[in-house]
């Protein structure tokens, strides 16, 4: 009697694997399928969560009251206000904070001087720079957009002169041999080379600076998104006071995921262009 | 008249630490302008470092060194390394204009020379990533060539290329340096290479001191097919065999 053994495969080939795989795990077990998953694992914790307790608004009431604002034409005018101090704030803090942290990156002196006050500004919290502004500058736009910019400019500082540290000193003596002026040094040679870091300094800016420019509009009283959930807050009305939140984040997450994504992308064109 | 003058050069690093080491000890010679003069030597023996120091990257601890352009202002210089420290993240053109002195139409020609004469015009809005090892290479070179330097610093710059690039490479640069007549110092551990391109080899043994200057005297272009250039070939590298031999056994008397 002879049996004949099926040879034992050791290993299968991703292509085989591929085909083996039905099409509803393979979409099941996808990135997208995790981002979805957060979201709605997100949306039913709320629900849950005003269901349980009262003072919770579920997202419905939360929709509802979004719409109310809306109709009641306050959405727009706020949206805008903050819009303007958050929009300077950042962008001074971007061409700031690039500023110092090139000159800490390049200087040891540089480094010196501005390490303590960085650290210092790092460990301030959003809640004591809107206090101080409003108590200088008062109610109009200057206290949110000093708030925004003191908040956000030492992320971008560290992240930017942690880049410079790091650019090629390969590349470095290369512009030192060929008596590359520094100007031109720091347009083609550093500043490219920390793209990655100014990316990463204006990210932290944007997500530190708009508690910046809320607290400061809630303290402040000179509208805005942060005086509008305020008022809702102050009427007992979390409803209200949570579209506005939703309203903001929603913007924030939006902006980086399509503009800011789109421009680091964009930056770094020349890798793809390698790969 | 000399480019450079190199006068009693030491270089030690880590100056006064348990980790000082004398890298070079004592250095004199000079180099006559339209040259091209190969430095030999065994690896680790401080070629780079004295490149370095002449082109002022580094710091040297005792010694003169003076360069002297033929217009009288500061010696401009070109410097090839071992890789094409290129940005990037910039275009090919984009790299050669980057170390120039202007942005003027008389410049731009010139790189678009250089670059041609590497033969890399197509590739001019390439990023170097989009390069051959080779081709990056030659970008470098061109670079070199292109600020138009008083003296021209090159370090081991086919070392890295492999052996059929390299010769291509050597040939091209032969034409280059004809056509052009720059002052070059050139580094290699190879003297094959150095044979075939110099006019004089200066060869540097361990701890950093001048073993031999030999000139080089082959008409040009000189082809490794060419049973001349293989002779004279064979006969520095016996001398620098008989280096190698008598610094080992200095060595092993010190020890
Ligand atoms: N920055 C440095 N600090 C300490 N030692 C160094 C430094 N750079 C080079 N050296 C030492 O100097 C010697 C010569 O180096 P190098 O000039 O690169 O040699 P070569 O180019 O001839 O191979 C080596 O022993 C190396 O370890
Ligand atoms: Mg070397």
């Amino acid at each position: 009697m002879s049996t004949t053994m099926a040879p034992v495969k050791a290993r299968r080939s991703t292509t085989e694997k591929e085909q083996e795989t039905p099409a509803w795990q393979k979409r099941l077990t996808s990135d997208r399928a995790a981002r979805i998953a957060a979201l709605l694992s997100f949306f039913l914790f709320w629900v849950l969560i005003s269901w349980l307790f009262l003072r919770v608004p579920g997202p419905i009431e939360v929709v509802q009251r979004l719409v109310d604002e809306f109709s009641r034409g306050e959405v727009f005018g706020n949206f805008g206000k903050t819009l303007y101090r958050f929009g300077v704030g950042v962008a001074l803090a971007t061409v700031v904070g690039i500023a110092i942290g090139v000159v800490m990156g390049l200087s040891q002196l540089g480094r010196a001087f501005f390490e303590s006050p960085v650290l210092v500004g790092l460990s301030i919290p959003a809640i004591i720079w809107s206090f101080l502004t409003v108590m200088w500058f008062g109610f109009g736009d200057l206290s949110p957009i000093v708030t925004t910019f003191l908040t956000s400019v030492p992320f971008v500082i560290v992240n930017v002169a942690q880049g410079v540290r790091g650019v090629s000193r390969d590349l470095r003596d290369m512009s030192t041999t060929y008596n590359v002026p520094l100007s031109r040094r720091i347009k083609d040679l550093v500043l490219p080379a920390v793209t990655g870091y100014v990316a990463a300094g204006v990210r932290f800016a944007i997500i530190i600076g708009w508690n910046g420019v809320l607290l400061a509009e809630w303290f402040g009283g000179g509208g805005g998104v942060g005086y509008r959930a305020r008022w809702w807050y102050d009427a007992n009305r979390f409803g209200g006071f949570a579209a506005w939140v939703v309203l903001f984040v929603g913007f924030i997450v939006l902006l980086d995921r399509f503009v800011l994504d789109r421009m680091i992308q964009r930056a770094f064109r020349w890798r793809d262009a390698s790969a | 008249m000399a480019v450079l003058t190199v006068k009693n050069l030491a270089k030690t690093f880590n100056v006064g630490t348990a980790k000082a080491s004398r890298v070079l000890d004592d250095i004199s010679f000079d180099v006559r302008g339209g040259t091209f003069v190969s430095i030999v030597g065994p690896s680790g023996c401080g070629k780079s470092t004295l490149l370095n120091i002449i082109s002022g990257v580094e710091e040297h601890t005792s010694g003169d060194i003076s360069l002297t352009s033929d217009s009288g202002g500061p010696a401009r210089m070109g410097y090839v390394f071992q890789d094409p420290r290129l940005l990037p993240w910039r275009s090919v053109m984009k790299n050669m204009m980057y170390v120039q002195n202007d942005r003027s139409e008389p410049t731009v020609a010139r790189c678009r020379k250089y670059l041609d004469m590497v033969g890399l015009t197509k590739n001019a809005d390439f990023f170097p990533g989009q390069l051959s090892g080779g081709m990056q290479q030659r970008v470098g070179i061109a670079r070199a060539f292109a600020v138009e330097p008083d003296l021209l610093l090159m370090d081991e710059p086919f070392s890295h290329l492999d052996a059929i690039t390299a010769r291509g490479l050597r040939a091209q640069l032969q034409d280059i340096w004809a056509q052009s007549k720059k002052t070059v110092v050139f580094v290699t551990h190879d003297v094959v290479e150095a044979v075939e391109l110099s006019d004089r080899i200066i060869v540097l043994q361990p701890g950093g001191r001048i073993y031999e200057d030999i000139t080089i005297d082959l008409p040009r272009p000189r082809r490794q097919t060419d049973p001349t250039v293989a002779t004279l070939q064979a006969e520095v590298l016996g001398r620098l065999e008989a280096m190698k031999a008598l610094s080992r056994t200095a060595s092993e008397v010190a020890a």
